[in-house]
């Protein structure tokens, strides 16, 4: 979108709605003059077993471990020792373009096995026992978000990770149904009549407010968002349509720095092969589709995709041909301008284990957090993160 | 007493009121409203679902061999983790005793735990629902011995060789002193003390005692062979523990801001005996709790706001999770705290997001996503129909709202009345001159918009 077009809408937006001069004054500046750098986030939800994701398919360890688990055929082979599950094959294609980054041993110190806690701290970005009430993404708005649509998050309610101490990003799986829903006649005469200016400051006034703000944003995604563009297949499943519409908003040149997507069920602890299988196939496959949207677009080349997952399986398997909550995992980073192509680094020793029997991690994740903020975002990585990570020589 | 006082204190020390049973309350003086509110909490109910299933295994040993058991048990637990939230919600929604209800929920948001045990989450649900009104003291000593807490707080893994600070850390941060209130001596202290705490598969407590240090702790300048009892009864000394949690029932039952007299007040009534009910009546009986500036100005949390509506319009919900997806969509999923702190309320309970839920849950809820709008003279609902037809498939839930029960309640009062009931707070100018240009031909549509205004939010 160009400048003149967004300063247009949102005349727009004002004029027909009495909006407040508090609202009005934020429209003022684009969020894009800070570049055009795009971060899309897939959250794999319920922790992916990263050892039969990348596997270590010449490790003696691994198949001792998981002796009906381990995968021992069909594995895409990367190196002299890691292979890509069947299931990714799509990636093999953006490994041979250089537009795949894999990071091994990815985790923080005294990691948290809970999924919500774990999850948490990957979110928020903070130490184990530390809680934040604000997410990583969150910060990043409090510090250069000029309105709640410069975060999507494709999905129906805000994660902690979108929300700061005082911005927030938007959530919306379906930003037509959102329109619609925020424009509602009786809402509308309801934001009309909003005059009493003394209210602002209170807690009434901040729900006014903060509604009028909801409308502006879902009339300025439907507004600047084009229906027919890509021709890209995509997985018929929610994942799919969460990265179709993330390709259109992309493509469409909304003013918007971070997408957060999610894929759920990751969490095998029974009869993990078919089910990690089906999965990680509607994984890859959505990210060929959306790679190959942006391509078409010229957009891919301002787009990092980040995937992680709030942690790993545990090395050996379980009795029930699943696998138990783990530690480190594996990180993907998806663009064109990667640094480092292929594997970051090696995977750690399947020998040398934590109490647990966890793989232990050689990688904090929040040196990814800063690396991509400090270098793709050009954020202050230090603020965002409430201390210095060392960065990463990945982009 | 005052409609408009009673209403507060409904709102604040329950879950709303009917007019009905306002009108039957107005003739009496504050000291007796505030009796009957007590009077009718006065009974305990306890949480119970059937947990035969979990409760059958004679030998939990059986559940470390046999996985196929345990992965059954695992999805058992889930179901019922479910089936607990909408007990205790339909609870809040019905039970009589509304003054425990609310306080049960502000404890659960105080002594802030999750778990995936169905047995253990609902034994903690009652120490919580018995306990509420109860002495602090006691409440804190039961609460540090319940199975859930032990787990969530990793009390279990505290031992005499290798202390886990975790518990003794919250245990002042959170539900007793506040932070800064004590040093990190005193939490490597305290964990000895609560060493060797543990429990059964059935919930209850266990000291394990070759796991327990008898030794000599320092505590607060005590020294002793201190137990975990005993560093409580240490923390109950001090004047900051009454004032730590006066402190926090100001902020979720008066207001947000603290007037430091207030706060002096409460502190000199619970401090010492650490009676909950006796605090809770001397709060609801002061001048100062009626001040205007208190009145309607607390955004409601999504459970209050849930509840709200289905105490005006009973729902049915036909899938055993929609009452949880709601939830979920508003922002607080009982049982499922976002972390340790529990949820920061206020305004934090809204944003783009779910303020437009809000707005529009009512009329999702009980009106096929329609907020009624027809001005006098305005009759051109195309865009309504519009909207209607395209979403129709399309509602999440399946509930069934009871309008009988509403019509019984409200079917025989003004309009003017159905306003003052479901509104708390002072409406915003411009609303309020547009409600007047409302045809209100309807008693039932009228209820839908005046739940589809920010005002309705406020209590």
């Amino acid at each position: 979108m160009d400048r003149r077009k967004f300063i247009k809408n949102s005349a727009l937006a004002s004029s027909v709605v009495l909006v407040p001069s508090f609202v009005k004054a934020l429209d003022n500046t684009s969020f894009r003059t800070r570049g055009f750098k795009r971060l899309v986030i897939v959250q794999l939800t319920g922790g992916n077993d990263g050892l039969n994701s990348i596997i270590p398919y010449t490790n003696d360890f691994y198949y001792k471990a998981r002796p009906s688990l381990a995968i021992d055929s069909d594995i895409i082979r990367m190196n002299d020792t890691l292979g890509l599950h069947q299931s990714l094959q799509p990636l093999e294609r953006l490994w041979d373009d250089g537009h795949l980054c894999i990071i091994n041993n990815v985790g923080y110190p005294n990691p948290n096995r809970s999924h919500f806690r774990s999850m948490d701290i990957w979110q928020s970005a903070s130490d184990s026992d530390v809680y934040l009430q604000n997410g990583w993404i969150g910060r990043y708005l409090d510090k250069y978000g000029k309105k709640p649509y410069n975060a999507i998050e494709v999905n129906e309610a805000l994660s902690l990770a979108m929300k700061g101490s005082y911005k927030n990003g938007i959530a919306t799986k379906d930003y037509r149904v959102l329109y619609n829903t925020s424009r509602d006649p009786f809402l509308n005469k309801i934001v009309e009549h909003y005059n009493d200016t003394h209210l602002s400051e209170h807690n009434l006034g901040y729900l006014y407010k903060t509604f009028i703000e909801a409308k502006s944003s879902a009339k300025y995604i439907y507004e600047e968002t084009k229906v027919k563009l890509g021709t890209a297949e995509y997985p018929s499943h929610n994942f799919g349509k969460q990265l179709k519409t993330t390709a259109q908003f992309i493509n469409s040149g909304l003013d918007t720095s971070i997408y957060y997507t999610s894929l759920d069920g990751f969490d095998t602890h029974a009869s993990q092969a078919n089910r990690q299988k089906r999965l990680l196939d509607i994984y890859a496959k959505g990210i060929e589709a959306f790679v190959d949207d942006l391509k078409s677009q010229d957009t891919f080349r301002d787009t990092l995709i980040l995937t992680f997952s709030e942690f790993g399986r545990r090395v050996a398997q379980n009795a029930a041909n699943g696998t138990d909550h783990g530690t480190a995992n594996n990180v993907f980073i998806i663009g064109e301008n990667l640094k480092t192509q292929g594997f970051y680094n090696d995977l750690v020793s399947l020998e040398d284990l934590d109490e647990n029997g966890d793989l232990k991690y050689e990688i904090d994740f929040r040196r990814i957090y800063a690396t991509i903020l400090k270098k793709w975002l050009e954020a202050d990585d230090d603020l965002i993160l409430n201390g210095a990570f060392q960065t990463l020589d990945f982009i | 007493m005052q409609t408009s006082h009673i209403q507060h204190l409904y709102w604040r020390a329950g879950f709303g009121i009917l007019p009905n049973q306002l009108f039957n309350l107005k003739n009496l003086t504050r000291q007796e409203v505030v009796d009957q509110l007590f009077t009718e909490s006065e009974s305990v109910k306890k949480i119970s679902v059937d947990l035969s299933e979990l409760k059958g295994i004679k030998n939990p040993l059986e559940l470390r061999k046999n996985k196929e058991l345990r992965l059954k048990i695992v999805e058992f637990n889930k179901k019922k983790g479910v089936e607990l939230n909408k007990v205790w919600v339909t609870e809040i929604a019905n039970n009589k005793a509304q003054l425990r209800e609310r306080m049960t929920l502000f404890w659960a948001n105080h002594f802030v735990c999750q778990e995936s045990n169905a047995m253990h989450i609902q034994q903690f649900i009652n120490v919580l629902r018995v306990n509420a009104l109860g002495n602090f003291g006691e409440f804190v000593k039961a609460v540090s011995k319940k199975a859930a807490m032990i787990k969530y707080l990793n009390a279990k893994q505290n031992r005499k060789s290798k202390p886990n600070e975790n518990f003794a850390r919250e245990l002042m941060e959170l539900f007793t002193l506040g932070v800064g209130n004590y040093t990190e001596e005193d939490i490597k202290q305290s964990a000895r003390a609560f060493t060797g705490y543990n429990h059964n598969f059935r919930g209850d407590f266990v000291l394990r005692r070759l796991q327990h240090d008898y030794g000599q702790k320092t505590f607060f300048g005590q020294t002793g062979d201190f137990d975990g009892d005993n560093i409580i009864d240490i923390i109950l000394e001090q004047k900051q523990c009454a004032r730590f949690i006066c402190e926090k029932i100001y902020r979720y039952f008066v207001n947000e801001n603290i007037v430091k007299q207030h706060i002096n007040e409460m502190v000199s009534v619970f401090y010492g005996d650490y009676d909950i009910s006796k605090l809770m009546r001397f709060v609801f009986l002061q001048d100062w709790f009626y001040d205007e500036k208190n009145i309607g100005t607390k955004i409601k949390s999504p459970i209050d706001f849930l509840v709200g509506v289905h105490r005006t319009i009973p729902l049915k919900f036909k899938g055993e999770r929609d009452l949880m997806k709601l939830q979920h969509l508003l922002g607080q999923v009982l049982l499922r705290p976002p972390n340790v702190a529990g949820w920061k309320g206020g305004s934090s309970w809204i944003d783009v997001n779910t303020i437009m839920v809000r707005l529009r849950m009512a009329s999702l809820l009980v009106n096929h996503a329609q907020i009624p709008h027809k001005e006098k003279g305005d009759f051109n609902d195309a865009f309504r129909k519009y909207y209607f037809k395209k979403n129709k498939k399309k509602l999440p839930f399946k509930v069934e709202a009871n309008w009988d029960a509403f019509f019984s309640n409200y079917g025989h009062y003004s309009n003017a009345t159905l306003q003052q009931n479901l509104l708390n707070t002072k409406l915003n100018n411009g609303t309020e001159a547009f409600l007047r240009s409302l045809n209100k031909s309807s008693l039932r549509d009228y209820c839908i918009q005046l739940m589809s205004l920010p005002e309705y939010q406020m209590c």
